[in-house]
């Protein structure tokens, strides 16, 4: 009896030592508690090193520097800048820039990969295979080199001002980059804006009593159209009857160069074009897998329920390759806003170029300036991401 | 007369004799038909295809008389190519005369048989991966992931050698004879090496004990002779700042590839786990990465490394670019192989508990299998934007394939020079491209055989 308890009672410690190793809630907690001491040693490592590396070198660390003046030109500023301004101001005109680039960029590059989406599914073979070897072409060489080849294999070789491409005496193309007219808007111009503002909303509106009419009744009724002609009707006629209060400044050549007008350098058209066609490949086949997504028995379904060709498309396969085709194709939205960031290496001023590159190597604050350009890519990826999140949720097929 | 043979004919029983079948109509058939059905099915269709037509005919010929016809192939300077075809044609002796740096950047010219060797000995390497009856095929891929690179390293960088150096580098060329020898004996014999080195010392057949003896004997000796050749082997130093064009392209993706699919799968399992701390760090990590361009992460490594590291200790440029890459390259590969587990039924984990497989257990041996079968598409698309993603080095000042390129048109001989390295680089960059998507259509095909409806 007395040998029996002798013995239970290491077994029974043994038994309590190798439930704590077999027992998944204490491995989870030893394990959280290993990574919580790593990662804290590592970070206190990394930061010792860097304070001491600060002092040594006297660098200052902290956001003081935003007040001072930044000192250097920009040679494409969307909002106005000044030499003198603060280095904030150039943090502003770098996101501008971005954001620019990103907005035009993405435009471009839908409409692009959409009608090169479409002629991937042409039935005419040649059309076909011209897209098929134009996506494979292009989305299989880098981008950089992309950009590059298009600002020093083109833009950069065209002509002098005083034989740039002229199209209709208002838009002109050259080395100097692209010139085009500017809208003078005057006296009177806002009732225009208004009129367009109401279009909108009236539009809008019969959108939806025309959606509420067809659940209820059947009887479609034509609210794209009429939401169109509204959108462009109203406005057009404020503006024919407040008397046309728009001038525009057409650029003109002075000299060795052209004067009035806005215009864009040559290494914004180089990001451009490369941005948008690099994407445009991708959007393409996002267009195609979405399209093809939708099962042909949708199609004979339509058909044999009588439904127009025409509306097939429009009602029954769109809405459903959408769902397919939205989620990747604002992922390479996001892919192109990054890829701007590309600009620096053909001079053209967005927020890695003006702010990672100059302001860093000027100022020397390397831990607020790559803090900042990050936080800046991070919140538009993960406010895109969230709106995706809302989106999905919204358009996911309830399945029982 | 023709009703005799009628009547005669009316005494035969009646058979049924058909027509012979007329041709199909030729529009319909052959080379007129297929045209027919794919390019002028409709008046629109035509249109398209006669508009097609021409911008196919317009820009191939521009780019035939651009490339070939008029290009000038020999020429001492950039300024006899204009003086003989102005800007109509391409100039080509430039792109010749800069080939070397192009491949293998400014490796001094009479090192640069070790990057062909060391390239040759990858091949070699990776070659039984495709012979058939060879059996160990995962230790020999693992040995080439994990140990090639000590090996290839010394080729390309060379230069002293301490003694944990030393023993790395006898490693590589230790698991690079075992895996020869292994191809060999599996080829010849079906035994693996060390079992046929126990056979021949005559270890007796089922004696599992015996055999693992000698076979590790087998390997001991094996490494210690590549420990002498390493030690009495030395190859001059060529610092990494002389690495450059197609080669230092493939280091640093060889780099990112080989050590952005581990790291993905785990942080993939990380981001999976039910351990909130470690998910959530493995997110952060993930996030953070992924939604900042990997220009500023090479900008970021560029700048802060130096501050993150001890007073005084210096991270070559290589180095910093390549950690900024791997990194990279890691964030986007959990988010593929998230995906991946995300396909794999719950069953497929259930099962496994079900027969006693632990976490890594089961992971290792049912879920991941079947995850990558599905991945590989993706991860092949990661791994070809992964080696476009290299040509951002050279905006930090590395002088990868895209620098050099460019660099002939700064050079003062063929100044101004740049299109036609680009496009040659464009093809190089397009060949690898292309290669990659392909094989991995090719292998997709052939693992999903048994996936296939």
């Amino acid at each position: 009896m007395a040998r029996a308890a002798a013995t239970a009672q290491p077994a029974a410690a043994t038994a309590r030592l190798s439930s704590l190793v077999n027992d998944s809630f204490a491995r989870a907690i030893f394990y959280q508690l290993l990574t919580a001491a790593i990662l804290v040693g590592g970070i206190w490592y990394l930061v010792s090193n860097t304070i001491a590396n600060l002092s040594q070198r006297g660098m200052a660390a902290g956001f003081d520097f935003l007040d001072y003046t930044a000192g250097f030109n920009i040679v494409f500023t969307l909002i106005p800048y000044r030499e003198g301004d603060s280095y904030f101001r150039v943090f502003q005109v770098g996101i501008a820039n971005t954001l620019l680039v990103a907005v035009i960029g993405i435009v471009l590059a839908t409409l692009i990969g959409l009608v090169m989406g479409l002629a991937r599914l042409s039935t005419n073979w040649l059309i076909r295979t011209m897209a098929r070897w134009y996506v494979e072409i292009l989305r299989n060489t880098p981008l950089l080199l992309q950009i590059i080849a298009w600002y020093f294999g083109f833009f950069n070789l065209l002509p002098v001002p005083r034989q740039s491409f002229d199209w209709g005496g208002a838009f002109f193309l050259n080395n100097r980059g692209f010139y085009f007219p500017a809208p003078v808007p005057q006296d009177g111009f806002g009732w225009t804006g208004v009129a367009l503002g109401l279009g909108i909303v009236a539009a809008v509106a019969i959108h939806r009593w025309a959606r509420r009419r067809l659940e209820a009744t059947g009887q479609s009724f034509p609210s794209v159209l009429a939401g169109v002609g509204l959108i462009v009707l109203l406005p057009t006629a404020t503006f024919l009857a407040t008397g046309s209060p728009l001038g525009w400044d057409i650029p003109a050549l002075r000299g060795f160069n052209f004067r009035g007008g806005l215009s864009v350098p040559p290494t914004f058209c180089a990001l451009i074009v490369a941005l948008a066609i690099y994407t445009s490949c991708f959007i393409a086949e996002i267009v195609r897998a979405g399209i093809q997504s939708v099962s042909h028995g949708q199609t004979e379904a339509a058909r044999a329920l009588g439904v127009k060709p025409s509306r097939i498309m429009r009602f029954v396969i769109l809405p459903q390759a959408l769902r397919v085709i939205i989620p990747p194709l604002i992922s390479q939205y996001l892919n192109l806003t990054k890829n701007s960031s590309l600009a620096i290496a053909i001079g053209f001023p967005d927020l890695v170029s003006v702010w990672m590159n100059t302001s860093l190597n000027q100022s020397g604050r390397a831990i607020p300036i790559v803090a900042m350009t990050m936080a800046f890519y991070c919140a538009v990826s993960l406010s895109v991401s969230l709106l995706m999140n809302l989106y999905n949720r919204r358009v996911q097929i309830t399945e029982r | 007369m023709p009703d005799e043979a009628r009547l005669a004919a009316a005494d035969q029983p009646l058979v049924f004799r058909p027509k012979p079948e007329r041709p199909p109509p030729t529009s319909s058939i052959g080379v007129l038909g297929w045209m027919r059905a794919n390019l002028f099915s409709s008046v629109s269709n035509a249109l398209l295809t006669l508009l097609g037509a021409y911008i196919a005919i317009v820009f191939f010929t521009a780019i035939i008389n651009w490339a070939l016809v008029d290009a000038v192939w020999e020429a001492s300077n950039r300024r006899e190519c204009l003086d003989r075809v102005g800007r109509a044609g391409a100039c080509w002796p430039g792109v010749i005369a800069w080939i070397p740096n192009l491949l293998y950047g400014l490796y001094p010219k009479d090192q640069v048989w070790r990057i062909n060797i060391a390239f040759l000995i990858l091949v070699a390497w990776a070659l039984p991966l495709w012979l058939p009856r060879v059996r160990s095929k995962v230790g020999i891929g693992l040995s080439a992931v994990l140990l090639y690179p000590f090996l290839a390293s010394y080729f390309f960088h060379g230069g002293a050698k301490d003694l944990l150096w030393t023993a790395l580098i006898a490693l590589g060329m230790a698991a690079f004879a075992w895996v020869w020898l292994t191809t060999l004996s599996e080829r010849t014999t079906g035994l693996p090496f060390g079992a046929v080195v126990a056979r021949l010392t005559g270890a007796p057949e089922d004696d599992e004990a015996a055999t693992r003896t000698r076979a590790r004997i087998a390997y001991a000796v094996l490494y210690l002779v590549a420990v002498g050749v390493t030690t009495q082997w030395s190859l001059s130093e060529v610092s990494t700042r002389y690495w450059g064009g197609l080669f230092l392209t493939l280091v640093i993706s060889g780099f990112g590839i080989t050590f952005s699919l581990p790291a993905g799968v785990m942080l993939a399992l990380g981001r999976r786990s039910q351990m909130p701390f470690i998910s959530l760090c493995s997110t952060a990590f993930i996030e953070l990465f992924r939604s900042v361009p990997l220009i500023t992460i090479l900008f970021m490594f560029n700048t802060m490394l130096p501050l993150f590291l001890p007073v005084g200790v210096e991270v070559n440029r290589l180095v910093r670019a390549i950690v900024a890459v791997c990194l990279f390259a890691a964030a986007y590969m959990a988010e593929i192989v998230r995906g991946g587990l995300q396909a794999i039924p719950r069953g497929q984990y259930e099962a496994a508990s079900a027969v006693g497989l632990g976490f890594w257990q089961s992971t290792a041996l049912v879920i991941m299998p079947q995850a990558l079968r599905i991945m590989i598409p993706t991860i092949v698309g990661n791994f070809i934007g992964l080696f476009k993603d290299t040509t951002l080095v050279s905006i930090i000042g590395l002088f990868d394939l895209l620098s050099m390129a460019r660099a002939v048109g700064e050079d003062t001989t063929w100044l101004g020079l740049f299109l036609e390295p680009f496009f040659f680089i464009t093809m190089i960059y397009f060949v690898f491209c292309f290669l990659m998507s392909q094989y991995s259509l090719n292998l997709e095909r052939k693992l999903g055989a048994g996936q296939r409806r």
